[in-house]
């Protein structure tokens, strides 16, 4: 089967900080940081980039979709 | 002479806190008021200052949230409008029978109920007559101008934690919306956790000190022999107030034969309707309240002997008009003109309601 390499968009602005993405994630990719964004909101970030397989949990999961997923077939 | 921009009323009240060293804004977004808590969150007053900016879950927990800031000693605020601040009448209550110092804003919409976007003055029995329960009263400000929305955040802050009681701002739509010259204030620092204790260590929460008794904020005691000590402790308060801290602006008053009161964008619009009446050969002034609590109830007896009839412009069904009553107790006619639902009254319908209803015509 064919590896994947993925990553993800935040659009920190819009998240809320509600963690479903850092649950959901099943390579432990997502954080929420430690800096707010301007409604005082801890947004979601990429915190283990590497480990990101582009499976879209995170993206599916959020109630706002603020999250776009990339994936690429890694070579 | 400071910075001088022309800008949002909405936007000044942004500013006007990140500048006067304002600790912590929590709020919710409604129209017409959203766009204090927007240009927050896009100047990024954390970075700055300090500053926290936070979007509460409804208006309701930032009133609450204002509290918790409040009883530490910070200088906290929220805003909203009109169904937002009667979301908030608990936690104001709360406030109140704390002896707590904040900030409220209300830019007011039509109402009642969810009612509508345009601006409106129906609010006025809420804010000073108390839309929450018991016996308290808040410091009233009114602004009828963008550099009024400026000033009254530093001054609001200052009555209210000079008098240990929640300020409001009560503005409508129109000044909240409208964009004016104003030349925006100079910069105050956040008081420091020094100054904090100074100023506030004998009452806030801010960390008990040896060989001190903890500091504990409550609105609640349920020996009935104490609360009643503590109401006559605000009505001392209150009384304070009245004597000391009323606010107003005369136009036109001194060869006055009739007089408006008005305030806020009511009062603006009287300014031209003072004008359109004196070419008609009317001699009206107007009386602008600034505070509405504490009334300048003098201010109008003091009139008494000189005018013959007073005309009340504010833009509800009738509620300032009241108290201009009770301060007049039926020594000239005193009648209300007022629109609904967010329209808002044009110069010369004030005259016309002058003659109809003052003048008799």
């Amino acid at each position: 089967m064919a590896k994947f390499k993925g990553a993800i968009v935040v659009d920190t602005e819009k998240c809320k900080g509600c963690g479903l993405c850092v649950v959901s994630c099943p390579t432990a990719v997502i954080e929420l940081a430690r800096g707010v964004n301007g409604k005082g909101y801890h947004y979601a970030h990429m915190a283990n980039p590497d480990a990101c397989i582009g499976c879209s949990s995170c993206g599916l999961v959020c109630p706002d979709t603020v999250i776009t997923v990339y994936r690429a077939k890694a070579s | 002479m400071g910075d001088v921009r022309l800008m949002k009323g909405n936007e000044v009240i942004a500013e006007a806190a990140i500048r006067c060293g304002c600790d912590g804004y929590f709020g919710y977004p409604i129209t017409p008021q959203s766009e204090i808590m927007e240009t927050l969150m896009i100047r990024r007053p954390e970075n700055e200052t300090g500053m926290v900016v936070l979007q509460a879950e409804s208006e309701v927990a930032a009133i609450n949230m204002v509290y918790g800031g409040a009883s530490c000693g910070k200088k906290v605020m929220t805003s909203s409008s009109s169904p937002g601040i009667s979301l908030k009448a608990e936690g104001i209550t709360y406030l109140a029978g704390a002896e707590l110092p904040a900030l409220i804003v209300n830019i007011v919409r039509g109402g009642p109920g969810l009612g509508t976007i345009q601006p409106a003055q129906s609010d006025y029995f809420q804010a000073v007559k108390g839309g929450g329960h018991g016996d308290y009263k808040l410091i009233v400000l009114a602004p009828a101008s963008v550099q009024e929305m400026n000033d009254f955040v530093d001054l609001g802050f200052e009555l209210s934690f000079k008098y240990l009681n929640p300020a409001m701002i009560l503005s409508d739509g129109v000044i909240g919306q409208m964009m004016e010259k104003v030349e925006l204030s100079d910069y105050k620092p956040r008081w420091t956790d020094e100054e904090i204790e100074k100023i506030s260590g004998s009452w806030a929460t801010n960390g008990k000190k040896a060989g001190s008794e903890r500091n504990i904020s409550t609105s609640l005691d349920l020996d009935s022999a104490k609360q009643e000590v503590f109401n006559h402790k605000l009505q001392a308060k209150y009384r304070a107030m009245e004597e000391n801290d009323v606010r107003f602006e005369k136009i036109a008053c001194d060869d006055a034969d009739y007089l408006f009161v008005a305030y806020g964008s009511s009062a603006r619009i009287c300014q031209k309707s003072v004008e359109l009446a004196r070419e008609k050969g009317i001699k009206v002034g107007l009386l602008r309240p600034i505070t509405l609590f504490p009334y300048p109830t003098k201010q109008i007896q003091e009139m008494l002997g000189q005018v013959k009839g007073i005309l009340s412009v504010e833009m509800s069904a009738g509620q300032m008009v009241e108290d201009v009553r009770l301060a007049v107790e039926g020594k000239v006619p005193v009648e209300h003109f007022g629109r609904y639902g967010g329209i808002i009254p044009t110069p010369e319908e004030v005259v016309e309601a002058l003659e109809e209803k003052i003048l008799g015509k």
